[in-house]
């Protein structure tokens, strides 16, 4: 049977190696793997659905769900497994979160929470502490810019994460979701307030213009020279996706979690979500031996030695019982899972991150873009914004 | 009787036989595809949804869309860029190479690979890393003394650098101008010589009507080509930036493996269609005028 996923190459290394101990204890089962960075990887396996050639075992976004599988019968239910698979070691939130119409669409794998990172060497250059508000981040900039140069940042946002940020400034500020109902919940007024929020930030050397992170070339953050060698020094990224980050960091550079700020309430508004899971395709031949997979790579002790936090800080109870008794809960992914618990808040809406908003071809691009670029009247942006989204959201009802 | 029948109906029926797969092959990749996508370009298609209505709606929805309008137009910019540059390019090359000039078939080589490496997704990586802000061309720019330019981040010089990746792979239309400025006979020349013309003159009134069969040739190729790029604008730019990129065949890949629409898409690939088939009708229309065969008696 076939198992896909997609990562950096700690992950692919750690899978590979579990995927091994598995044929091992199972020697009449194969599993032939199939895995590559996340660039592209949505418009892949959604031909593959489409076309009925996916993988048996597939690693997906929980809310990829409520594209699939709107009528809960686009992967197998996994309900019918359950002699397979322990769900008793599972959180019943998070079963809930994957189930649609009673039938279980997917094993949650881990949760996973935005999360400002630092580079505290840069900081230590510019002679400041990393910022622990967005008055510290606008301050930094300032001294970015006199003390190492204007192409020094505090941080790097790439449109997604800036439509993140403005989310948060408002929900914190207005103590209100996002999304109820499936319609926004702010007015025009109050989300032009939130878009301005985000050219101020730019305006005070935060962070880099659009265009030059264009210029940079990169595909991705990591992948930046800039951030690479220090001179952006900051992302807001998922804590299971750190260690992608803080690895591509060069000469030993040291990539510290920040304090969530509170500047503009006391609410608390961290985006945390579940961050992956296993399903099974409906069309597999083999699904009971696809969920002796799921199970063993999240609920047996040897295969959770080998891939530890790869995925982030595991769902599963007893993988996080046997990972603190081995003293593995000790790293950067989960003190940033544990602090994003902490300080989260509403739960993001399933459609938040539906391609037609977040791809690089989606409406937040479009919009930050032409905040960025244009410095466009945000009175206008919020209105495209706004309506952008309540189309996305009634082409979902 | 009947036997002899049966031999010589099966001896003129063996063509058939013979062009089966080739039919075969036809219909399921070429035939059904084509029938299947228009049949699409008139409803709502959703990869995940299905189809519930029919009509003009997404033929509709082109014209109405900004965004998918500027591509069409993005797009016309790119071919019209590209093409008579590369033809300029690969033409002017390959006349230099015609001259008897040491060394000769290293260059016809060297000028030659870039056609073999073609506008793969790795040439495109590549391209992207020797254009970005601190890559190799503005490290130039910069021992020259000249101020760098933003390649990628630029609406103008963005396409510019897809332009110049389609561009650089003029090596295949220069040997085939090369193959025609051999078949122009050097007697044409020497008497053009004792009648006083210099060397521009016997380029533009011997070389180029002899060899404007190929000059077509290699316009009508190139043109078809040009309006289905791909490659370029997919892995450099994404489209951006501001869509500055965003050629139409992108745009038909967001919409059908991004968006799911494919009846949209199928539209818009229609529509591509259509302006390319144009093209070449008036392409083979303009033939007659400027277009000179060797065998054509009548000019």
């Amino acid at each position: 049977m076939r198992f896909s996923w997609w990562g950096g190459d700690s992950r692919h290394n750690a899978t590979l190696k579990a995927i091994e101990a598995f044929e091992k204890k199972y020697p009449n089962i194969k599993v032939e793997s199939q895995y590559g960075a996340w660039g592209g990887w949505l418009d892949q396996l959604a031909v593959q659905i489409a076309g009925k050639s996916e993988p048996d075992v597939m690693q997906i976004n929980w809310n990829w769900i409520y594209q699939f599988s709107k009528d809960g019968n686009g992967f197998v239910d996994l309900n019918k497994y359950n002699d397979v698979i322990d769900l008793k070691q599972y959180p019943q939130t998070l079963l809930d979160q994957m189930t649609l119409n009673g039938k279980l669409q997917g094993i949650p794998v881990s949760s996973t929470g935005k999360v400002f990172y630092w580079n505290k060497t840069t900081f230590e250059k510019a002679g400041i502490a990393v910022p622990s508000s967005f008055d510290d981040m606008i301050k930094a900039g300032k001294i970015f810019k006199e003390k190492l140069g204007d192409d020094y940042y505090p941080m790097a946002l790439t449109p997604y994460e800036q439509m993140l940020i403005m989310v948060y400034y408002l929900q914190q500020k207005y103590n209100k979701q996002w999304i109820v109902n499936q319609k926004v919940n702010f007015t025009e007024d109050e989300v032009a307030e939130g878009i301005k929020f985000i050219r101020m930030l730019e305006d005070n050397h935060v962070y880099p213009s659009q265009k030059k992170l264009a210029g940079d070339g990169a595909d991705t953050m990591d992948k930046n020279p800039n951030w690479i060698n220090g001179k952006y020094a900051g992302f807001y990224e998922w804590d299971s996706a750190q260690a992608r980050f803080a690895n591509a960091l060069a000469d030993k550079q040291e990539m510290v979690m920040g304090s969530y700020p509170y500047d503009y309430g006391k609410t608390k508004v961290a985006t945390v979500k579940i961050s992956m899971a296993f399903a099974v395709s409906k069309n597999s031949k083999h699904p009971k031996e696809a969920a002796m997979l799921i199970n063993y790579l999240l609920n047996d002790n040897e295969a959770v030695d080998i891939l530890g936090l790869e995925r982030g800080v595991v769902s599963n109870e007893n993988a996080r019982k046997h990972l603190e008794s081995a003293g593995k809960l000790t790293d950067l992914t989960y003190k940033s899972n544990v602090a994003a618990v902490e300080n989260a808040g509403f739960a993001l809406d399933p459609y938040f991150e539906d391609t037609k908003l977040k791809d690089n071809t989606g409406l937040y691009f479009e919009v930050f873009d032409d905040l960025s670029y244009d410095n466009a009247d945000a009175k206008e942006l919020a209105k495209k914004l706004v309506n952008g989204i309540t189309e996305v959201q009634d082409s979902n009802k | 009787m009947k036997k002899r029948k049966y031999r010589k109906c099966s001896h003129e029926n063996i063509g058939w036989f013979y062009i089966l797969p080739w039919i075969i092959g036809f219909l399921i990749f070429k035939a059904y595809p084509f029938a299947s996508s228009l049949f699409y370009s008139f409803t709502n298609y959703n990869l995940f949804k299905g189809f519930s209505s029919f009509g003009l709606m997404n033929y509709k929805k082109i014209f109405e869309t900004k965004k998918i309008m500027n591509s069409y137009a993005v797009t016309f910019k790119y071919a019209f860029m590209t093409v008579p540059l590369k033809l300029i390019v690969a033409l002017f090359i390959a006349y230099i190479l015609n001259f008897k000039i040491k060394g000769v078939n290293f260059f016809r080589t060297a000028y030659y690979i870039p056609s073999i490496l073609g506008g793969s997704v790795a040439i495109a990586v590549l391209w992207k890393a020797i254009f970005k802000d601190d890559g190799i061309v503005n490290t130039l720019l910069g021992y020259m003394g000249i101020q760098q330019q933003s390649w990628l981040s630029s609406r103008t010089n963005a396409l510019f650098v897809i332009c110049l990746l389609r561009i650089w792979q003029f090596g295949s239309a220069m040997v085939i101008f090369l193959a025609a400025l051999k078949g122009v006979p050097k007697d044409l020349y020497e008497a053009a010589s004792i009648d006083g013309a210099g060397k521009w003159k016997q380029f533009f009134n011997i070389t180029v009507p002899l060899i404007t069969p190929v000059i077509f040739y290699n316009l009508v190729t190139q043109l078809c080509q040009a309006f289905q790029e791909f490659n370029g604008p997919y892995i450099i730019t994404q489209g951006g930036p501001r869509e500055s990129t965003t050629l139409i065949s992108l745009l038909i890949y967001n919409n059908a493996f991004k968006s799911y629409e494919m009846g949209l898409a199928s539209a818009q690939a229609w529509i591509l269609f259509i302006i390319i088939m144009t093209f070449t009708v008036l392409a083979f229309i303009s033939e007659k005028k400027w277009v000179f065969y060797s065998d054509d008696e009548t000019r």
